[in-house]
C-alpha cells in the first residue's frame, strides 16, 4: 500500500486529541481539512487537484498563468532571446524531497516527458500552444527553449503552468505507464505527501528546507469527505479546522453568525455558461447566436439562482479577472434587440402558438442539457428556458448523469448545454486560441468563420505579449459579439474556517484559500505575487 | 445432494455467472459517456480531436467491442481486473482496499438487522393483535420508511454534534493506531453508521419473521405440541420457531451476497471508504475497469449466496433432503 512513515504505536492520549475540540493554538502543528474528491495518490497524470498537487510540485514561475506578472520560483531568471526562444535559468541549491538535487535537466525532462506521456491538461502548453520543439541544456542551471512560432507567452503562461517533475524518479516510468504509476509524489513544494488512503485520505509534512521558506504548518491532514452536508457536520463539531469546498449559499448565514467558524469570500475564475452547438442549424447563424444571448437575462439568473452572491455574466467571456481579459468585452440583455434580430432573419411566429419558426417553417424548438446532480445549474436551465420562452424560442431542459454531459463534448449530441467552466479554460490566454483549435468554442471546416481564422492567423505571428494581447482583446470581442458560449455569472466563493486554529488563509487567483500560499509565511507569498486578498 | 444434482447445480451457477459476466461488459458500455471526459473534465477543451482518439487508444478503448470482449474474458480468468482509469491503480488493490471494511459495515448491521428482525417478528406473532404487536409493528415498520440517509444526519447531529460520544465521518482516525486503541477506535465509528443501516433495514427481516411464525403457530404440530402439555415458551421456540426461520434463513443468505454491494447512502453521509460509494464514483465516471471489477465481485458474491443457500438448506429442512424431494 501507498504508506510511508507514519505514527506507530500512538496511543489514547492521541485518540483524544484527534476527536477533541478540533481548535488549536495560533500557531498551527496540524491542521485537518477536509477534501472534497480523491484524487489517488497525486500523480498528475492520472487525476489532478491542482492545489493539492501543487503542495508537492513547484513550478518555474509562481503563482499560475492568473496573475499578470508571474515571478521566478524555480527559475532564477527567465529570458526572452529571440521571439522563438528563451533562457532558464534554474535556482541553485534546491533538493527533491528525497535529498536528490534539482537541476535544469529535470526541467528538460518534464518538457519532454509531458509528450511522451498519456495526453492531458498540461500537453497542449508545449505541444501546440505554444509548441515547444526543442529544449537545449546550457550549462547545469541553464536551458534554452526554442518554439516552432513566436511564443511571448512561454514564460507568463506555460513556464507558471507546468509542475517540474524529478528526472531520476520519472525516467524509470515508461510514457505509455505514467498514468498508473503508484508512488507516492516527489516534488520540490513546501509539503512532502507521506500518506494517502481511501479511509484516512493524504498526510502531508512540512518540507523544513523549502528553498522559499519554512511552512507555517507542521502536518496537514486531509480526510476525503465527499458529501457537501457530511463535510461541513464535522467541521461544526470541530473534527476539521477547514473544509476545501464551497459553502453552499444555504449554510451561509449559520457560519457568518458562528463565532468559531470563519468566512472567506472569494472570486473564483470560473462561471457557468451555456454552450451552443454552433454545428446545428440556427446555431451556425451569427446573428441568431446573438439574438440569443441578448434574450438571457443574466441578472435575474443571478438573483434567483445563487441568491445574489456574485456578479451576472454581462462581462462576457472568458472571465473579466483574468488580466488577459478585454475590459470591453459585453454579453448585454436586450430583450427587444434580440426580438428585432429573430424578426430581421425571418424567424416570426407565423402559426401563433407563441414559437417563431424559420423562413423553412421548422418551429426554434431546442434542447439544453444539464447534469440533473448539480441542483442549481438544472434551476438554471429552468429560468433560461423562460427567458427564451418569451422571445419566441421554445427550449425543453433535459438532465443528464455527469458521465452523459460530460460526452457531449466528442459526440456533439446537443443543442445547447449548461455547465461549469473552471480557470485554465477561462483565464488563461492561450487557452482561447486551443479552444478555438480543439472545437470547444469552434472548430468547423465546413462552416467558414474568416474573421476569426484572420485573427488567429495574425495572432501566431505577433512576436510580442503586448501585440497578442491587443488581438486577442480584438477576437474576444468578436467572440461575444455571436458568441457559442453564453455567460450567465461569474459566482462568488466562501470558504469556512475556524480561525483559532490557523489564521494565514489567502486567496489566490483560481486557487481559492486552500493552496500553499496559505500555509507559507505571507512575505513567501508576496513574493511570488500569489496573495490578493488575506483573510 | 446426489453428485449428478450437485453437478446439475453447480452447471447452472456456471451458465448464470457467464450470462452475469457477459451483462457486465456490455452494460457499462452501453452507457453514454465516456472515461475522456471524466479524465480531463472541461480540460477536454485542451486536446486536438487526434489526441483524444490517442487518449482513448490508450484504454484501450477504441478497440472493436469483440476485441474488448475477449481481453475482457482473457483477463477475467487471470483475475487481472485492469487498471482504474480514475486512480491509476490496479481495480483489484482498489477494490481490496475497500472491501473489508464494507463487509465489516454491512456485515455487523447485517447480523444485528435479523437478530432483531428475528426476536421482534417472534413476539409480535407470539402476542398477535397485543398492543405489543401493534407496538413494534408500528414503530420497526416507521423506522424502515424512514430514508436512510435521515436516520444517519439525526444520529450524526445528536451523538455526535451534540453530545460527542461519535465521530461524525470516516472508519478510522487520522492518525495511525495500534493494537487495542485501533480496535476502538475501528468500533467507535462503526456504531453509527451500523446503527443506521440496521433501523433502516430490520423491517423486512421484522415482516417475515412475523408472517413465517404466524404461520407455524397455526400448523397442526404446534396445536399438538400445546395438546401434550408442552410450556408456552417451548411451543413458540422449539416448535414454532426453528421450522419459522427456514424462510428467514434464505432471506439471510441471499442477503449476504449483498454484502459486498455496500451501502451507498450511509456510506456516503458517514463518509465511509465502503464499496458503495466507490461504485456510485465509478459510474459517475465511467471508469469501466472499476466498475467491471466491482460488478464482477458482486455477481460473485450474489451467485455464491445463492449456492450457500442452496447447499445448506437440506441441512436445515429434512423434507428437502428426502429422496424424491427435488420439486
Amino acid at each position: 500500500m501507498l504508506r510511508s512513515g507514519g505514527l506507530l504505536g500512538v496511543g489514547v492520549a492521541l485518540l483524544i486529541f484527534a476527536f477533541g475540540c478540533g481548535g488549536g493554538s495560533g500557531e498551527a502543528d496540524r491542521l485537518t481539512i477536509a477534501v472534497p474528491q480523491d484524487v489517488g495518490p497525486l500523480n498528475i497524470f492520472a487525476q489532478h487537484e491542482e492545489p493539492l498537487t501543487e503542495l508537492v510540485y513547484d513550478k518555474l514561475l509562481a503563482p499560475s498563468p492568473y496573475v499578470e506578472e508571474p515571478r521566478p520560483w524555480l527559475a532564477e531568471s527567465v529570458e526572452r532571446i529571440d521571439p522563438e526562444t528563451w533562457e532558464v535559468t534554474v535556482r541553485d541549491g534546491i533538493t527533491w524531497h528525497d535529498g536528490e538535487p534539482f537541476a535544469a535537466g529535470d526541467v528538460k525532462f518534464t518538457f519532454e516527458y509531458f509528450l511522451e506521456a498519456p495526453t492531458g491538461r498540461w500537453t497542449h502548453h508545449i505541444s501546440e500552444v505554444p509548441h515547444v520543439e526543442e529544449v537545449e541544456i546550457v550549462d547545469e542551471n541553464t536551458l534554452r527553449l526554442s518554439c516552432a512560432y513566436p511564443c511571448p507567452e512561454l514564460g507568463p503562461v506555460t513556464l507558471a503552468d507546468l509542475p517540474i517533475l524529478p528526472q531520476h524518479i520519472w525516467e524509470d516510468v515508461p510514457g505509455d505507464r505514467a498514468a498508473t504509476y503508484n508512488e507516492l509524489p516527489v516534488g520540490t513544494g513546501p509539503y512532502r505527501l507521506v500518506e494517502y488512503s481511501a479511509e484516512r485520505g493524504y498526510r502531508f509534512e512540512a518540507n523544513e528546507d523549502y528553498f522559499a521558506g519554512r511552512p507555517l504548518v507542521d502536518e496537514l491532514v486531509m480526510p476525503i469527505i465527499e458529501d457537501t452536508a457530511a463535510t461541513f457536520t464535522a467541521l461544526r463539531s470541530g473534527e476539521l479546522d477547514a473544509a476545501a469546498r464551497n459553502v453552499p449559499p444555504e449554510l451561509v448565514p449559520e457560519f457568518e453568525s458562528s463565532r468559531a467558524i470563519a468566512l472567506a469570500e472569494t472570486a473564483p475564475l470560473q462561471f457557468d455558461e451555456i454552450r451552443i452547438n454552433y454545428e446545428r442549424e440556427p446555431f451556425d447563424i451569427p446573428e441568431f447566436r446573438q439574438a440569443f444571448s441578448l434574450a438571457v437575462d443574466r441578472r435575474e439568473l443571478l438573483d434567483t439562482v445563487l441568491l445574489g452572491q456574485g456578479r451576472p455574466g454581462t462581462q462576457g467571456y472568458p472571465h473579466p479577472d483574468s488580466p488577459w481579459t478585454s475590459p470591453d468585452n459585453r454579453q448585454p440583455y436586450d430583450p427587444e434587440r434580440a426580438r428585432q434580430i429573430l424578426d430581421g432573419l425571418g424567424f416570426v411566429d407565423r402559426d401563433g402558438d407563441g414559437v417563431r419558426e424559420t423562413p423553412d417553417g421548422n418551429p426554434l424548438e431546442f434542447t439544453i442539457k444539464v447534469a440533473g446532480t448539480e441542483p442549481s445549474q438544472v434551476r438554471a436551465a429552468e429560468l433560461v428556458v423562460k427567458q427564451l420562452g418569451e422571445a419566441g424560442i421554445s427550449m425543453t431542459v433535459q438532465t443528464l448523469d455527469p458521465g452523459a454531459m460530460g460526452e457531449l463534448f466528442t459526440s456533439r449530441d446537443f443543442d445547447t448545454s449548461l455547465g461549469t467552466i473552471t480557470a485554465h479554460g477561462v483565464a488563461d490566454p492561450t487557452q482561447f486560441i486551443m479552444s478555438h483549435r480543439s472545437g470547444y468554442l469552434w472548430n468547423l471546416p465546413e462552416v467558414p468563420y474568416p474573421e476569426m481564422e484572420a485573427l488567429i492567423e495574425e495572432w501566431m505571428q505577433a512576436t510580442t505579449v503586448e501585440e497578442r494581447t491587443r488581438i486577442s482583446f480584438e477576437m474576444q470581442e468578436l467572440f461575444n459579439s455571436q458568441p457559442t458560449s453564453i455567460v450567465l455569472y461569474y459566482p462568488e466563493e466562501r470558504w469556512a474556517y475556524r480561525p483559532d486554529a490557523h489564521d494565514g488563509w489567502v486567496e489566490s487567483p483560481g486557487y481559492g484559500i486552500v493552496h500553499k500560499w496559505s500555509f507559507l509565511p505571507e512575505e513567501v507569498g508576496n513574493e511570488a505575487n500569489a496573495i490578493t486578498e488575506r483573510f | 445432494m446426489p453428485p449428478g444434482r450437485l453437478g446439475n447445480r453447480i452447471g447452472q451457477y456456471v451458465l448464470v455467472l457467464w450470462v452475469a459476466l457477459t451483462l457486465n461488459f456490455l452494460l457499462t458500455r452501453v452507457a453514454p459517456g465516456d472515461p475522456i471526459n471524466y479524465l480531463l473534465g472541461d480540460e477536454v477543451n485542451a486536446l486536438t480531436p487526434e489526441q483524444r482518439e490517442q487518449v482513448l487508444s490508450q484504454y484501450g478503448l477504441d478497440e472493436p467491442l469483440l476485441v474488448q470482449y475477449g481481453m475482457y474474458w482473457v483477463n477475467v480468468a487471470r483475475f487481472e481486473l485492469g487498471t482504474s482509469v480514475r486512480f491509476g491503480q490496479p481495480v483489484a488493490d482498489v477494490l481490496i482496499d475497500r472491501l473489508p471494511w464494507t463487509l465489516l459495515l454491512v456485515g455487523c448491521a447485517t447480523v444485528l438487522s435479523t437478530f432483531i428482525g428475528i426476536t421482534a417478528g417472534t413476539i409480535a406473532a407470539w402476542k398477535r393483535g397485543s398492543a405489543r404487536d401493534t407496538g413494534l409493528m408500528v414503530g420497526i415498520l416507521s423506522l424502515e420508511a424512514m430514508p436512510g440517509f435521515w436516520i444517519g444526519m439525526i444520529l450524526i447531529s445528536v451523538f455526535s454534534v451534540t453530545l460527542g460520544l461519535f465521530p461524525t465521518y470516516g472508519a478510522v482516525s487520522l492518525v495511525s493506531l495500534d493494537g487495542l486503541a485501533h480496535v476502538w477506535d475501528v468500533a467507535r465509528h462503526l456504531v453509527l453508521p451500523v446503527i443506521a443501516i440496521t433501523l433502516a433495514t430490520s423491517g423486512s427481516v421484522f415482516l417475515l419473521s412475523r408472517a413465517s411464525m404466524l404461520t407455524t403457530l397455526g400448523e397442526d404440530y404446534t396445536t399438538m405440541a400445546e395438546a401434550k402439555g408442552v410450556s408456552e415458551r417451548g411451543v413458540v421456540f422449539r416448535h414454532a420457531l426453528r421450522n419459522a426461520l427456514l424462510p428467514v434463513y434464505t432471506n439471510f443468505t441471499l442477503s449476504l451476497g449483498t454484502l459486498v454491494s455496500g451501502a451507498v447512502v450511509i456510506e456516503t453521509v458517514f463518509a465511509y471508504p465502503g464499496l458503495g460509494r466507490l461504485i456510485y464514483e465509478g459510474v459517475l465516471a465511467r471508469d469501466y475497469p472499476l466498475l467491471q471489477g466491482a460488478f464482477l465481485l458482486v455477481t460473485v458474491g450474489v451467485i455464491s449466496a445463492n449456492l450457500l443457500a442452496d447447499l445448506t438448506y437440506p441441512l436445515l429442512d429434512p423434507r428437502v433432503r428426502r429422496p424424491g424431494a427435488n420439486r
